[in-house]
């Protein structure tokens, strides 16, 4: 059976710096694939591959039994892979519904009067907010004035309604506190509930156990593996995230520093 | 240009369901929101003071003054506040309108150039265009491949520019300056575009405007009438309190007509004629109350019947064109058509022979239809047809199937709606398009044709609906669907549509050259537009629980405050105060520095582009990872910049056929500051192209109100100065409160 998205040993080099080496993982729909790592470890990289900006060096990529390299944003875009970036790609001075349009607005009129159709791109943009289980107060307030979860989830929504089928979320919920990563988690579990499979870029493994379904542990660009949720439990997934004896030399290092 | 007015009409939008958690915010806090308010309250208040201190300051003339100071500047500081917004400067904007009129000047003239023999201006003026495109786009792949910023990027090309301009005068005509564009071939032709203006000649009230007023406001309460017979459903039970409005304002009216005959000064006149007109739109608004009541929104929304559109267009389009022959018919001319003497003719005759003779040999085969070889028949018939006919004859022939093809293409449309809108709808659509006729040539010989014109229209009309009638009879359809809400706007349109190509064709036959004429038809056009859709909203907004009441009413009051200044323009000059009746000119620039204000501030709002434009500005990297081509559209704004520069250089150029090579240096930190008064963030993202209109006629008023107020001009710059930065304080001052607001 063909999976949605495959990866087989994908690495990445710059000049002499292996970025990242060997990610094997596969992403299904309805699943929700954790990519763990420390800063450095090869997860930007990672996003940047899948989404079209970097083109990996070796591996395969196989999207639906068919070996895909991605060449511009544009095209990963258009098979259905959309990502939301840490800065979120919005425009903060930008209202809601046209930072939910951008790039795609609908249009009406003949040509040389062709103009956006305001009232239509407001009422979509609420509607799909709306499914999302998000009540935005105004489509026409500025996404800056919006806070960072909202944001996540304006970013979220308008992903999964321009047809993405494989969604990536960079970090997003590292910048966001307590309450409102629990509504960014919440989002994850309905997009993977529609039926996206979604990929989650965390270095947070309270965040990522509880809604991933298959986890990648990233470390200094080297694969650790590639585990199914059955396979390990969340203090397993937190020793391997640490580096395990890393950790382990700590604790034993703080508790001389408390005796 | 019609639908580039559409810029001021979303106060017909109905605006979404506010939501409990927003806490109210009134029109007025909603309005400072807008990045130009700022600018327009500075303006205000320029305006006021250079009014109190100088008498001519408020006349005609003294407006016709500063608007030109204005539009040269705006005719950049627009582009110029597009380029802002999307995050970039171009340092050689300045520069580059001197060097397009340089170029015109230099290529063409007769001096040394060339070996002394000028290129005709019908390569001279599109070579300098493209000239403009090309570093336009030079500038916007330098900047964009190069990553540099842009106050970097651009600063090659302006000094580059700014040499060789001089350079180049000087090494041609060993002056500084360039002259005797009025020698060169094709002058006349594009002087009749570039070097146009608009004379204007004290107007006291005559019998003539009695009449074009009296029909407009006549049109305009049937138009009325029609629109809400199309957009609203009858109320069961009339409403008695809409009866007594228009009751009142059926005496208001008369009122004011009643003072209006017995009042001979023109400023009394004007007040008592506005007088009546509100006393009917009064009466007519309260009839409208009374009778209708909104017809259901949602099912109207989904119904939208596009082909009743397309006939719409197709019928009005149809009907101007028998009004455009009608427009070039002249009773005294009896040649005849006549095709047959000349070569085109016999090429025809020829063609049509032969491709008959082949296709019936074809048919004869069995290879074509009989029906090709009559089509060439009929070709080769047209010459010898056209020996026989006159001019005049052909002319009403058309005129004919264009005519009753427009008007039955209207019933289509309207029937699509319901009869009973019919009658309405196309007799006003006569009534206004009458108005328009007498306004513009009264008294003159081709008065007879107009006239004779638009009575036939009005025949046909009625002889076309009989027709519809008929047919409608015969085939029993479906009720008619329920009208969208959008169908107000559509009539304006296409009224205005009409309007504007009417009044374009009588401009044009006044002489009054192509641009400008095009010009006014467009605001002729849209004018019509606005008081249509601004009475459809008035209505809408009166009489019904909108919501969005405040910001509609405040949009409309805005709109006729300034088709009252544009009233007062028109018609009260100079003469009032001087009791003479001066001559005033309005150039083509500042028809077209108002044409591309409106045209900006509609590319920002409602385009993709205008999205684009505020996406590359806001955060560039942001726009590109959603697909939006972000090199392409800074690359266009520069082009755009570079386009309008050529524009700007034109009028400079014909405006006094010869230009000084140091022309528009140095402007480009002006068109910079101007779109900042306007309210444009010099970090990009956030402006507006209206409120850089604003600005430049800011620095306009400032610039000749001092010459106005008669300071001693040593102190000009310093005046300025101070005058600029109270302007900016105030437009700052405002958006920390729009701020706050939100």
């Amino acid at each position: 059976m063909a999976e949605l998205l495959e990866l087989h040993n994908i690495s990445k080099f710059y000049g002499n710096i292996i970025a990242l080496t060997g990610v094997t993982t596969t992403v299904n729909p309805g699943e929700v694939t954790c990519v763990l790592g420390d800063n450095g470890a090869g997860k930007s990289t990672f996003i940047k591959i899948l989404a079209g900006v970097h083109q990996h060096d070796e591996g395969r990529l196989v999207m639906e039994g068919e070996e895909v390299r991605f060449n511009s944003p544009r095209e990963a875009l258009s098979r259905g892979i959309a990502t939301v970036y840490q800065d979120l790609a919005m425009v903060p001075l930008m209202s809601v519904w046209r930072n939910f349009f951008l790039g795609s607005e609908p249009k009406t009129g003949i040509w040389p009067f062709r103009q956006i159709d305001i009232e239509r791109a407001k009422r979509i943009a609420k509607e799909e907010m709306a499914k999302m289980g998000i009540d935005i107060r105004d489509v026409e307030q500025p996404v800056g004035t919006l806070s960072g979860g909202e944001r996540q989830s304006v970013a979220i929504a308008r992903a999964s309604y321009f047809g993405a089928r494989v969604l990536i979320l960079d970090e997003p919920t590292s910048a966001l506190g307590v309450k409102q990563s629990g509504v960014v988690l919440r989002r994850i579990v309905e997009a993977r509930d529609q039926g996206l499979a979604v990929i989650f870029i965390t270095h947070n493994p309270n965040h990522a156990y509880p809604v991933g379904d298959r986890f990648v542990i990233l470390n200094r660009g080297q694969s650790m593996g590639n585990w199914a949720k059955e396979e390990l439990s969340q203090a397993d997934l937190t020793q391997l995230m640490a580096g395990g004896a890393e950790l382990e030399a700590l604790q034993h290092e703080l508790a001389q520093a408390g005796a | 240009m019609a639908e580039a007015t559409t810029a001021t009409d979303s106060a017909v939008r109905p605006s979404p369901a506010q939501d409990e958690r927003l806490a109210h915010r009134g029109p007025v806090q909603q309005l400072l929101t807008r990045p130009e308010i700022g600018a327009l309250i500075g303006a205000v208040g320029v305006w006021l003071l250079f009014w109190l201190v100088s008498a001519p300051f408020g006349t005609a003339g003294g407006t016709a003054n500063y608007l030109d100071v204005a539009a040269t500047l705006g005719l950049m500081a627009v582009p110029v506040a597009l380029l802002m917004i999307g995050g970039e400067f171009d340092l050689s904007s300045g520069s580059m309108t001197g060097a397009t009129a340089v170029i015109v000047v230099l290529l063409s003239s007769d001096t040394a150039t060339l070996g002394g023999a000028g290129l005709s201006l019908h390569l001279a003026v599109p070579l300098s265009l493209a000239f403009a495109l090309a570093i336009g786009w030079f500038n916007g792949t330098l900047v964009e491949k190069t990553s540099l910023p842009s106050f970097i990027g651009t600063l090659p090309t302006f000094f580059i520019r700014i040499g060789a301009k001089l350079g180049f005068t000087k090494l041609f005509t060993n002056k500084v300056i360039a002259e005797g564009l009025d020698r060169s071939g094709g002058y006349e032709f594009w002087d009749n575009i570039f070097g146009a203006s608009w004379v204007r000649n004290g107007h006291v009230w005559d019998n003539r405007d009695w009449a074009w007023s009296g029909l407009l406001i006549i049109g305009a309460v049937v138009l009325i009438l029609g629109t809400m017979e199309l957009a609203y459903a009858r109320r069961e039970h009339p409403n008695a309190v809409g009866y007594l409005v228009s009751a009142a304002g059926a005496a208001l009216g008369a009122i004011g007509f009643i003072l209006l005959l017995n009042q001979d000064s023109t400023a009394s006149n004007w007040i008592f004629g506005i007088l009546m007109g509100a006393g009917v739109l009064v009466a007519t608004g309260g009839w409208c109350a009374a009778r209708y009541q909104p017809a259901e929104r949602g099912a109207a929304a989904a119904e939208r019947d596009p082909r009743v559109v397309q006939l719409l267009f197709a019928g009005i389009g149809a009907i101007v064109g028998a009004i455009v022959i009608a427009a070039v018919m002249n009773p005294e001319n009896s040649d005849r058509l006549d095709f047959l003497t000349g070569t085109p003719g016999r090429a025809v005759l020829a063609i049509g022979i032969g491709t008959t003779g082949v296709l019936a040999v074809l048919a004869a085969l069995g290879r074509v239809s009989v029906g090709y070889p009559a089509i060439g028949a009929v070709v080769a018939l047209i010459p010898g047809i056209s020996y026989m006919v006159t001019v005049q004859g052909a002319r009403a022939i058309l005129f004919g199937i264009l005519g009753i093809a427009g008007v039955v293409l209207l019933s289509l449309a309207a029937r699509r709606r319901g009869l009973a809108a019919l009658f309405t709808l196309l007799t006003s659509a006569g009534i206004v398009i009458l108005a328009f006729f007498i306004q513009s040539e009264a008294g003159s010989r081709k008065l007879r044709v107009e006239l004779f014109t638009a009575l036939l229209l009005i025949a046909l009309v009625l002889a076309a609906s009989a027709i519809t009638r008929l047919i409608a009879a015969r085939r029993t359809s479906a009720p008619p669907p329920p009208a969208p809400s959008a169908l107000p706007r559509q009539i304006g349109l296409g009224l205005g549509l009409v309007a504007g190509l009417l009044s374009l064709i009588l401009e044009l036959a006044d002489g009054d050259g192509i641009l400008y004429s095009i010009i006014m038809a467009a605001v002729k056009g849209g004018l019509v537009v606005f008081a249509v859709c601004a009475l459809a909203t008035l209505y809408r907004t009166l009489f019904t629980s909108d919501e969005s009441v405040g910001r509609s009413l405040i949009f409309i009051g805005i709109g006729s405050v300034m088709l009252g200044i544009a009233a007062k323009l028109m018609f009260i000059t100079g003469d009032e105060l001087a009791n003479t009746r001066a001559e005033t000119r309005f150039g083509v620039g500042v028809m077209l520095f108002l044409a591309f204000a409106v045209l900006g501030a509609w590319l920002l709002a409602r385009t993709q582009f205008g999205n684009w434009i505020f996406a590359v500005g806001g955060n560039k990297d942001a726009s590109r990872s959603v697909g939006v081509p972000a090199a392409r559209t800074k690359t266009t704004l520069f082009m755009l910049v570079s386009a309008s520069a050529w524009i700007t250089g034109m009028v400079i150029a014909f405006r006094l056929n010869s230009v000084q090579a140091n022309v528009g240096d140095g402007n480009e930190f002006r068109y910079i500051i101007v779109a900042v008064v306007g309210g444009c963030l010099l970090t990009g993202g956030y402006g507006s192209a209206i409120g850089a209109a604003i600005g430049a006629v800011i620095w306009g008023m400032i610039t000749s109100g001092i010459g106005f107020a008669t300071w001693n001009s040593d102190w000009r710059f310093l005046v300025l100065g101070a005058l600029l930065l109270v302007a900016v304080l105030v437009n700052n001052y405002v958006r920390s409160q729009a701020e706050k607001v939100r």
